[in-house]
């Protein structure tokens, strides 16, 4: 009588830990779906988006909604946005995706057929982009995404589904190209080891095949450890010691936030030190910084979709910096925050353009989208052979003892200098 | 060799880790023959309660360990005296309780959201990046101190089971609370105290946690099925056996990196589950009456 009741209880906490991949939804979506709306000016135009506000991803999600909030508040001081001649007031309704990817899709349905949105923004991190963006292409609703990087999301040959973020092998790429310059200037060893770990993702597996696609082109690079880990995991001593054991010049991982802080405390604490250390995306986070310690993560390297450093050679950037600073109190914004604003800003710009609120209109309007913008390169366009996923390039930072992180990639955008190898390796 | 080493080291330190988050669901289990669902809510509570007193107060960690747990104790008990002794008690381990503890775990999971939101959270102390070379690896001083706290909680868990008059009492409802009462023995009390018990054992299991790993109002899910694991191989009811059971599933997950991809590690020990369940239904050490 006794095991039953255990086993009773494991299995229905089981059932609930064994939540679908996202594969598990449709491919394909549906044909017709929702007719699009017709009202060719309306009185207000309701914007539907959902956040991870609690859960894993809560503290980025907390971060793209000051970008949202900023954007909104700019339209509505300027009494809305100008469609079809006249100003539209708008208006955001955020709801908590809880950082689930089911509850991610299943809030973006009651937008669309209980809200009634006119129009969606994607929410954040790419396992619920890819789970949510099946909802808006079911309905045929532009859905405008600053969250979803990997390549998987783009590829299905969805017509409704916009992405800000350039693919994270394009990161990838980002991050070797710098590396592969010290490489020649003699700095890293030629042919170099790469300790390589991503996280089991579509985000993670881009990451792994923009670095072994620069390793196999270049000959330079050999990859002595491949290995993937679950996301939000707890202990990675194991798969350090692997690492350990390779003894590889460069340690490369792809891991979202929580999954870095973890990650770089047990591989300080294991006496690692390689060469060049990166954590893909992340790095110069300051939350890092404070949970680490300053001196753990200098040299880290990352390649991000926007710095606040741009703000000198961009003027959009530094309107944006500006307008940021100004109402959080002087707070310097991430590159989070800078693609949330975007986001919002390109669909904003699409309506404009289509002068209604003719989903079709809009949609097609950023299809062809072609506006001066804060990310590097100061143009953003969704280019329909890479299924509507922006391609603007990364700039590469490097965290410094003095706790700064100057770009140090690619050289027009740069502003300072990096350092290989890590000086603190003994 | 050397790897050999690290990978050991680095298993029996997890172990000690495992072994505090189990050893308070296999002790409730034992003795109320109740599934604790609350045990991941107060493994999360306890990471919160320490971070803040660390963050308020400045007490290190392991100095508010005592007090978090004598705090947990009677919270414990007051979950116990308000809600699971109203249970029908034939159907005590049935449905209800499950659902019950479900319900009380939502609610501290809430709160939690609600007091800390959900930001991920961090301990930090001048030594949570430190480490000291043992034998041919170095380890961190968290673990160590981890370890070391495991081991002292097993000592005194056995201790109070087998050498004191409230432990022959806990020992003896398990087996059977009917003679208990009759022979003067407050079964009502000792149920309490062992709720008391169990779930100070799970908030100082996720305060050891919380020193290692960044933590979040959902913490507490995944270490609660560790726990399952744990308790269900090492025989339920038995406290050696849990910490025995706790150093197979660390072993396993360990050295499963050698010849399975990393990402599939945490899923050894599910597998392991089941193969037990099916083999051994009671355990690798079966069923005991605690001790």
């Amino acid at each position: 009588m006794r095991t039953p009741n255990l086993v009773c209880g494991l299995c229905a906490l089981a059932l609930g830990a064994c939540k679908q991949p996202s594969t598990d939804q449709p491919k394909q979506p549906a044909q017709g779906g929702s007719a699009p709306a017709s009202a060719p000016v309306a009185s207000e135009i309701v914007i539907g988006a959902t956040l991870p506000l609690t859960g894993a991803e809560s503290r980025i999600g907390g971060f793209y909604k000051e970008g949202y909030e900023l954007a909104f508040e700019q339209a509505t001081q300027n009494g809305g946005i100008s469609v079809g001649g006249k100003k539209v007031p708008v208006r955001l309704v955020l709801l908590d995706d809880t950082s689930a990817q089911a509850t991610a899709a299943s809030l973006a349905d009651r937008l669309i057929n209980s809200d009634k949105v006119n129009f969606l923004l994607g929410t954040y991190a790419t396992n619920l982009v890819e789970a949510q963006s099946v909802v808006a292409e079911q309905n045929n609703i532009p859905y405008v995404n600053g969250g979803g990087a990997a390549t998987a999301i783009y590829k299905r040959g969805y017509k409704w589904v916009f992405g800000l973020l350039a693919p994270v092998e394009l990161l990838a790429e980002s991050i070797m190209k710098w590396v592969d310059t010290e490489q020649q200037a003699g700095k890293l060893p030629k042919p170099a080891s790469i300790a390589l770990l991503w996280e089991n993702t579509s985000h993670g597996k881009d990451f792994r095949k923009g670095v072994s696609e620069f390793a196999d082109k270049t000959k330079n690079y050999n990859v002595a450890v491949d290995e993937s880990f679950e996301l939000n995991g707890k202990d990675f001593s194991a798969l350090l010691g692997k690492v350990k054991a390779a003894r590889a010049d460069l340690f490369l991982a792809d891991a979202h936030l929580p999954d870095y802080i973890t990650m770089q405390r047990q591989y300080v604490t294991s006496g690692l030190c390689n060469k060049l250390v990166s954590y893909g995306a992340r790095g110069s986070e300051k939350q890092a910084a404070e949970a680490l310690g300053k001196k753990n993560v200098e040299y880290v390297l990352s390649a991000v979709w926007w710095s606040a450093l741009l703000a000198d050679k961009n003027p959009e950037a530094k309107k944006f910096v500006d307008a940021f600073k100004a109402k959080f109190a002087g707070r310097v914004p991430e590159w989070y925050q800078a693609l949330g604003f975007e986001t919002v800003r390109a669909l904003f710009t699409a309506v404009e353009q289509a002068g209604s609120t003719d989903r079709k209109a809009v949609r097609e309007k950023l299809a062809a989208l072609k506006m001066p913008s804060l990310l590097p390169g100061g143009e953003l366009t969704f280019p329909a052979e890479f299924g509507q996923q922006s391609h603007a390039p990364f700039v590469v930072q490097q965290n410094q003892p003095d706790g700064s992180a100057p770009i140090i990639a690619p050289p027009d955008s740069a502003t300072g200098k990096g350092v290989a190898p890590n000086p603190n390796c003994k | 060799m050397e790897r050999f080493a690290d990978l050991l080291i680095a298993a029996v330190l997890l172990a000690g880790l495992y072994a505090t988050m189990a050893y308070g669901l296999g002790l409730i289990y034992g003795v109320l023959r109740i599934v604790n669902l609350n045990h991941g809510g107060m493994i999360m509570a306890g990471a919160y309660a320490g971070w803040y007193v660390h963050e308020t107060l400045g007490l290190d960690p392991y100095l508010s360990l005592l007090p978090v747990a004598a705090v947990s104790f009677f919270a414990g008990i007051l979950v116990y005296r308000l809600l699971v002794r109203r249970l029908p008690r034939g159907a005590a381990g049935g449905v209800q309780s499950l659902l019950l503890l479900f319900g009380v775990w939502l609610i501290v999971r809430n709160a939690a959201y609600l007091l800390f939101s959900g930001n991920d959270q961090t301990l930090r102390t001048s030594y949570a990046t430190r480490a000291v070379a043992v034998g041919p690896a170095l380890v961190s001083v968290n673990r160590i101190a981890v370890f070391a706290v495991a081991i002292a909680i097993l000592v005194i868990l056995h201790l109070l089971l087998t050498r004191t008059y409230v432990g022959k009492a806990i020992r003896a409802v398990a087996q059977n609370p009917d003679s208990c009462t009759l022979v003067g023995i407050s079964v009502e009390r000792i149920y309490a105290l062992t709720f008391g018990l169990g779930t100070a054992l799970a908030a100082a299991a996720g305060l050891l946690g919380a020193s290692l790993f960044p933590f979040n109002p959902t913490f507490g899910a995944s270490e609660l099925l560790k726990s399952f694991v744990v308790v269900v191989l090492g025989g339920l009811g038995s406290v050696a056996g849990t910490a025995i059971a706790a150093l197979i599933l660390a072993l396993v997950e360990v050295f499963a990196i050698v010849v399975i991809p990393a990402y599939l590690t945490a899923a050894v020990g599910f597998v392991l589950l089941v193969l037990v369940l099916v083999v051994r239904p009671g355990g690798l050490f079966g069923q005991r009456v605690l001790g």
